[in-house]
């Protein structure tokens, strides 16, 4: 018993041994299954890169993909500490003005040739996007989608207001926002005539408040010949602007501080009309399908958000991380993308048409009028601070009754805080009047 | 001899300890300092010293001072309504401690402090909403108003003060009774004897008592009401719908200079004044409570 209990204990180390020599042996097998992460900052892309894995699962054999989405500022944060780390994922997601500090302090990969070529063809990509997605001549990001500005509007409530189409001069946006106001007894807005973004905190206020100061011909920062850059609205352009928010917000009373907004409020029909990105369509679709909507351009231009697929400089799978970015940019996957999550993909040789003609609403983004100008935030540094500042002071004159109709006081508003972005400029070494 | 050698053998003994406290404690604490006196964006390989030109930046910075003024009100305020709150409910539930339903009160009292941050900062934001919120159907019924509660300036920050009070409530009242049960009671019965009532025998036996407790509690609460963030950012936030009105404080400041303008040296700046904030509070604090002649 004794002694064939110690042979089997032998067995038993023999066995143990051989496994773990089996296990050692095994294991560059089981490394070398291919395994690359996608970070995103918009988790209504997740089904999409999920798509494009199963389709390339087919091209490269045992390979997974992990989508890891999450809220766009917390992607920008995990970005700040992983890619100096050197921790991030292989195939990062960004907006072309973030991502340039990442590129330009050597972060980022260069495209291989056949991206780079890809990128450049100009039956693909308009050469808007091969400048965006390039440093110093060379190609770092793979342009995916954008984020554009239109207008949406509720189809119902501009027919009961005897409106019969959307606004096309910032003065009708005034005018049609006061027709569209549904008010209670005591005058509240119920129903607000044209949503404005009033709060909530971050750049995005001052991105919508650029958006509409494009309509003036304004800008928040200008670029001179010299390519420093200046505040470019304590001028006529802005003084336009706010004094339009301050008369709805304080004189017209079309929408108030507190009213709901954005696109839930347009989804819930208590506001007729506001200026949002394409992705609204998307979300529309699935929360309320039964909106008789429409859209518009607006009426001079606007906003482009475009967003790349990067790969890091430090990562071992570039290979890998850019053929994810080439298979999410053929033709069958954008179309998908434009019909199932409603942002727009910026390659252009593939055929749209089924999609618009299901879905009208597209037609506002993707066929723009003659001498429609697009602008773009700029690739500088210090933009989300400059945005975040001004946004803070555009937030606290929005709830100024006494700056509506005081042209002194949105003067001394707008100078102050053109005094302050200068500043941010002259900090950085970038401000050249 | 002996003596030494018990020294050196229990230094030796905490070494560890202290060691793994320096370097989980003290030095986070020196970096960030050493931090606060360079300009760097986390990306660069230069990190120039510029001495005290982020602290001399921040006395100029209106965002700075609007955060630094709101926490201040935040963190006192939370005090204020959580300490004193927190006293008379401990002593109600102490009284009772033998009726049936005590531990109701208390595991009652108690429940916001274990309760997820950001469920309960939305459901306060449902109970602040100026159109559909509680608050304002019951304001209504007195013929009041109804305010934009998320949306004014100073409001925003009352609702901020409510919310932190809600949650640290419990914590302040659990505290406070355990230290009821420490009071003697003969010193509540000499005061019935000398004819003390129930509020006489509170105010002049229980909280003289507890001073020590006090102080603790109104240290934990101050400096957790100087940290605050989370409570501002969800009932401000919102990617859709109503947005509030975003209370600027300095743990927000913070985390915006740091990882939104990559500015961490400023944001390092920003640390090191809540820290010395924090510190001199708690210093005044325990020297206006501490009890003479004894340890506080």
């Amino acid at each position: 018993m004794g002694k064939g209990l110690k042979i089997d204990r032998r067995r038993l180390l023999g066995l143990g041994l051989g496994a773990a020599a089996a296990a050692t042996i095994a294991k560059p097998a089981i490394a070398q299954a291919p395994t690359l992460t996608v970070w995103s900052g918009y988790p209504e892309m997740e089904p999409f890169y999920r798509r494009v894995a199963e389709g390339l699962r087919g091209r490269v054999s045992g390979l997974t993909v992990n989508v890891q989405p999450i809220p766009l500022r917390q992607h920008e944060q995990r970005l700040a500490l992983a890619l100096p780390s050197g921790n991030a994922a292989e195939v990062i997601e960004l907006g072309s003005s973030t991502a340039t500090r990442y590129v330009e302090g050597g972060f980022m990969q260069k495209a291989p040739a056949a991206v780079t070529t890809a990128v450049r063809d100009a039956s693909r990509y308009d050469p808007f996007f091969a400048r965006s997605g390039s440093f110093e001549g060379s190609v770092y990001g793979m342009p995916l989608f954008r984020g554009q500005g239109a207008l949406f509007y509720n189809a119902e409530m501009f027919t009961a207001a005897g409106l019969s189409g959307p606004p096309t001069t910032m003065a009708q946006y005034t005018e049609y926002a006061e027709k569209l106001t549904k008010r209670d007894g005591s005058g509240r807005p119920t129903v607000t005539g044209w949503s404005l973004r009033l709060g909530g905190g971050g750049q995005g206020i001052a991105e919508k408040f650029w958006i509409n100061m494009h309509q003036y011909g304004g800008a928040l920062v200008r670029q001179n010949a010299a390519g420093k850059w200046s505040s470019g609205y304590a001028n006529e352009a802005g003084r336009r602007t706010l004094a339009q928010y301050l008369e709805n917000v304080h004189t017209k009373r079309t929408c108030l501080i507190d009213s709901p907004a954005d696109a839930e409020a347009f989804q819930r029909g208590q506001t007729a009309m506001f200026i949002r990105e394409s992705w609204v369509i998307g979300d529309t679709a699935k929360k309320a399908p039964d909106l008789k909507y429409a859209t518009a351009p607006l009426p001079v231009g606007t906003i482009v958000a475009p967003v790349f697929l990067y790969t890091p400089a430090t990562g071992a799978k570039g290979d890998l991380a850019w053929q994810f970015a080439m298979a999410s940019n053929e033709p069958e996957n954008l179309v998908w993308l434009l019909d199932n999550v409603g942002w727009l993909p910026n390659r252009r040789d593939a055929n749209y048409a089924p999609v618009i003609a299901k879905t009208p609403q597209l037609k506002a983004f993707v066929d723009m009028p003659q001498g429609h100008t697009l602008f773009e935030l700029p690739a500088i540094g210090p933009v989300e601070e400059i945005l975040t500042r001004l946004a803070e002071r555009l937030v606290r004159a929005f709830a100024n009754a006494s700056l509506a109709g005081n042209t002194a006081g949105i003067d001394a508003m707008l100078r102050e805080a053109a005094a302050e972005t200068d500043q941010i400029l002259r900090r950085e070494g970038l401000y050249g009047a | 001899m002996l003596r030494r050698r018990l020294l050196v053998f229990a230094l030796l003994a905490l070494l560890p300890t202290l060691a793994v406290y320096a370097w989980v404690r003290i030095v986070p604490i020196g970096e960030v300092i050493w931090l606060s006196l360079h300009r760097w964006n986390l990306m660069s390989r230069n990190k120039p010293f510029i001495g005290l030109d982020n602290f001399v930046e921040l006395t100029r910075d209106p965002l700075f001072l609007d955060a630094i003024v709101n926490t201040t009100v935040i963190a006192f305020g939370v005090v204020a309504v959580t300490v004193p709150l927190g006293l008379i409910l401990a002593a109600l539930i102490y009284h009772r401690t033998r009726a049936r339903l005590a531990g109701f009160y208390e595991t009652a009292v108690f429940l916001p402090h274990v309760v997820s941050l950001v469920p309960a900062a939305m459901a306060w934001k449902w109970i602040f909403d100026a159109r559909l919120g509680p608050l304002n159907a019951a304001l209504g019924w007195f013929g009041i108003e109804p305010q934009s509660w998320l949306f004014d300036p100073v409001l925003a920050v009352v609702c901020i003060i409510v919310l932190c009070s809600w949650q640290t409530l419990g914590f302040a009242v659990v505290i406070f009774i355990v230290g009821m049960k420490n009071v003697p009671h003969v010193l509540y019965e000499a005061a019935r004897l000398d004819g003390a009532t129930a509020i006489q025998a509170f105010r002049h036996v229980t909280v003289p008592m507890l001073r020590p407790i006090v102080l603790y509690v109104s240290v934990v609460t101050l400096v957790s009401g100087f940290n605050v963030y989370a409570q501002g950012f969800v009932m401000a936030s919102d990617t859709q719908g109503a947005p509030g009105r975003l209370v600027r404080v300095l743990v927000l400041d913070m985390l915006e200079n740091a990882f939104r303008n990559y500015r961490f040296g400023y944001a390092a700046a920003e640390a090191v004044v809540l820290l010395l904030v924090v510190l001199g509070l708690t210093l005044i604090q325990f020297g206006l409570l501490r009890e003479k002649g004894g340890r506080s």
